[in-house]
């Protein structure tokens, strides 16, 4: 089986659509996915986090793509992930070390994680994949 | 050719349209066949890769106007 690995260090919104789109379409295609959110990324795993900025580089098209979801034209990054959850083969881990310098604990993450890992044991998991991004 | 589904997911981005497909398919049963419509261009590529890796069969791929009809047979 093809297998995904995604490491994602950024909460915006242009990072996390395209993050969540090829870990779930990994997932729907029948292959194994896993998603690392360390740094900033982390802080999208935190319950009622809704992403509404892009990158400050791309602040011109903000609009735009804010329109594409809040119309419906893209699915929100949420949407996107639930559907990948609902295969069971994509798995979303947390980075321990960035949870413990911003101050975040486990019952402050949606309920779609995981697991809370370091670099060794995400290393571990993703050696043996097809495919390695790292999105930020 | 008897369609028994129908997913309508013009005007939705990818992965949108496959998103909704795959929703369908969980939910239909061997042999049973769905039409999607779509009008994001890449739909029709990538509907036709996500069905070799899962072994669904694209019957046939139609265009009216600037809307794609995909037909799908689900397999078992």
């Amino acid at each position: 089986m093809s297998k995904i690995s995604i490491i994602v260090a950024s909460e915006k919104l242009d990072k996390l659509l395209p993050a969540a789109t090829l870990a779930t379409t990994a997932a729907v295609m029948g292959w194994e996915s896993e998603m690392f959110f360390t740094f900033w990324g982390l802080l999208a795993l935190k319950r009622d986090y809704e992403p509404k900025e892009v990158s400050s580089d791309y602040k011109v098209y903000e609009d735009y793509l804010r329109r594409a979801v809040s119309s419906g034209a893209m699915p929100s990054w949420l949407e996107i992930l639930e559907q990948g959850k609902k295969t069971g083969r994509l798995k979303v881990y947390a980075c321990s070390a960035t949870m413990s310098f911003l101050g975040v604990k486990t019952e402050d993450l949606v309920e779609y994680v995981d697991g809370v890992v370091g670099a060794a044991s995400f290393l571990s998991k993703a050696k043996d994949s097809d495919i390695n991004l790292f999105i930020s | 050719m008897k369609v028994d589904i129908v997913v309508d997911a013009r005007y939705k981005s990818c992965p949108g349209p496959l998103l909704a497909l795959a929703e369908a398919v969980m939910k239909a049963s061997p042999g049973q066949i769905i039409m999607l419509l779509a009008t994001d261009p890449g739909a029709p590529r990538d509907i036709r890769e996500w069905a070799l890796n899962v072994g669904h069969k694209v019957l046939n791929i139609e265009k009216a106007d600037e809307t794609y009809q995909i037909y799908l047979e689900v397999s078992s």
